[in-house]
């Protein structure tokens, strides 16, 4: 689909492809089961995707960065307007810096390093080399094209000279599994300072950005707890979503099903980002994300029965229909939950 | 705290409650003499709660309930719940993902319908005949004897979840091991279909004592 729609509440197919090279880890769980059951990924078209998509089309890349949030209550569809977005910048052709779940960043990380370049902060090798990898999968030509302005040096005997490829940074980062942090720190900076020049956009797209400012689950060896400033892959990231470069555009989601300790009914920024958080991120467009509208549920409906995924035989009914309504509240993951066992 | 109504003893006077949306939706006209008279008691009779079971949706299928009563641990419904509801889905997944797949002239023989594929799984595991314990002259003997539906239901539905439960790989998840099996009972095979046919060799070997039977 050539992406200049008007048609809201229509589905799109992305080839199979074009998936696994843009999406290495982007896609929400149970969207990459329907995937694999249908064969194919139809993403629905909303009006917050259209709007985002007006305004990144007629946005102007010499001013500095705007920031888009989106923002809604729990499985309204965030994630696949970000997924949506990130699919039309790659067929654009923008740099497309995507984080999957920042929360992912902050709990359940089992190995924490200190950090070799900054005495103070804590490294993650794991998380940090597997972001890495999916994003050599996800940007494979512009790893080429772009050269670094400095010299690096990675311990005591390996550096990277000036002007050789990004790619060889990701190489490193990925072979020295100790340094990742400090190698997604370094092609971070990198693209940051380029983007001015105008040779490529560049999309920095974070999923659950509210980890960003809030607390963590990890501990240090002295059992006292982290606060997210001393992780080196938070620092970077924050310095990204900082609007001081041009050239680009910051799409990020809100997120409360990762986040940690705040209340499950909280969904504004306000609320989930927390003071700092709401300074930090301060002069940003808001988007909030809506049910479903009575169009997108009947097109909704009307995909799972062409795809045989209603098996149930009153499902097909007047009155499944409207029952399905009720129950899910048009609340497009509460359907996809009520229409799996029928 | 919510007191238990419906395992309590009702006067007799009170009377069943009418779930089917249906039934509600008649003109006057369509009902006969007698659903009148049961309509009129129905406006001054008292009538009994309804359980929490019975649902006006639909969707909902009694044999379905009755499993996941039999699943459930503990009053643990809610887990019981989800546990079957994600056997459904996974068995229509599979299905799904087999009849993508296949050339055009069999996909019609692919059923993708997890509660037809439910309905027909207990049927085929259903024993004809059962086997009881009856004492005459100081031996036990296991006499075959007829079994009544609801006792056949019963024993397929319990095999079927032993089965699930004891002979698997302990890591595996009930809704994985429930929709193998399921589907394997639904062609046939498996290891309940194997128990039934084991429980009617054991009816047709000692069909000798069939007389000791009395009932």
């Amino acid at each position: 689909a050539k992406h200049t729609e008007q048609h809201e509440g229509r589905l799109y197919n992305i080839p199979l492809e074009e998936v696994k090279a843009v999406f290495p880890h982007g896609l929400p769980q149970r969207f990459q089961q329907q995937i694999q059951t249908f064969n194919e990924a139809r993403v629905m078209v909303r009006k917050p995707a259209l709007e985002l998509l007006a305004y990144l089309r007629g946005s102007n890349f010499t001013h500095p960065a705007v920031r888009y949030v989106i923002y809604g209550e729990r499985g309204t569809g965030k994630t696949m307007t970000l997924c949506h977005v990130v699919h039309y910048c790659s067929r654009q052709g923008w740099l497309v810096l995507h984080v999957p779940d920042a929360h992912l960043w902050v709990k359940n990380c089992k190995e924490l390093l200190q950090s070799s370049y900054n005495k103070d902060r804590l490294d993650q090798p794991l998380q940090a080399s597997v972001w890495l990898k999916n994003f050599k999968t996800s940007n494979e030509r512009f790893l080429q094209e772009i050269k670094t302005q400095k010299k690096y040096m990675w311990g005591k005997r390996e550096s990277t000279e000036e002007g050789r490829p990004l790619g060889e940074v990701v190489e490193q980062g990925l072979a020295r599994v100790r340094s990742a942090s400090d190698a997604v720190g370094v092609v971070l900076r990198e693209v940051k300072q380029q983007s001015h020049r105008g040779s490529f956009r560049l999309l920095v797209a974070v999923d659950g950005v509210n980890a960003l400012w809030g607390r963590t689950t990890l501990r240090k060896e002295d059992k006292s707890p982290v606060s997210p400033e001393e992780l080196t892959l938070v620092h970077n990231l924050r310095k990204m979503v900082r609007n001081n470069w041009s050239g680009g555009a910051i799409v990020t989601t809100l997120s409360q099903t990762g986040s940690l300790f705040k209340p499950s009914s909280a969904y504004t920024p306000q609320e989930l980002l927390g003071k700092e958080g709401f300074d930090a991120l301060d002069p940003f467009v808001p988007i909030p994300v809506p049910n479903y509208s009575p169009r997108e549920f009947e097109s909704c409906y009307g995909y799972y029965l062409e795809r045989k995924w209603l098996q149930h035989e009153k499902a097909h009914t007047e009155d499944g229909k409207a029952e399905l309504q009720f129950l899910s509240g048009s609340n497009p993951r509460q359907l996809d939950r009520l229409a799996g066992p029928l | 705290r919510i007191m238990p109504v419906r395992w309590s003893r009702y006067n007799p006077s009170y009377l069943e409650p009418e779930v089917k949306k249906e039934s509600y939706q008649k003109p006057l006209e369509e009902l006969t003499e007698e659903e009148r008279q049961q309509r009129e008691l129905k406006a001054v009779r008292p009538i009994k709660a309804a359980p929490a079971t019975l649902s006006s949706s639909v969707f909902s299928d009694p044999m379905i309930s009755k499993f996941t009563n039999m699943m459930m641990k503990s009053g643990n419904k809610v887990l019981a719940r989800s546990l079957m509801s994600q056997t459904l889905e996974a068995i229509k997944r599979k299905q799904l993902e087999k009849y993508h797949r296949a050339p055009e002239n069999e996909k019609e023989t692919i059923e993708c319908n997890p509660y037809v594929i439910f309905h027909q799984a207990l049927k085929n595991c259903q024993p004809i005949i059962g086997l009881s314990n009856i004492t005459k002259g100081g031996k036990t003997y296991q006499v075959p004897v007829p079994l009544t539906d609801n006792r056949k239901r019963f024993l397929a539905m319990k095999w079927l979840i032993t089965e699930c439960r004891d002979h698997k790989h302990r890591r595996t998840m009930m809704p994985e091991k429930l929709s193998q099996e399921l589907l394997l009972a639904f062609n046939n095979e498996g290891p309940v279909i194997k128990r039934k046919h084991v429980l009617h060799k054991m009816a047709e070997a000692n069909r000798a004592y069939a007389h000791f039977r009395w009932w």
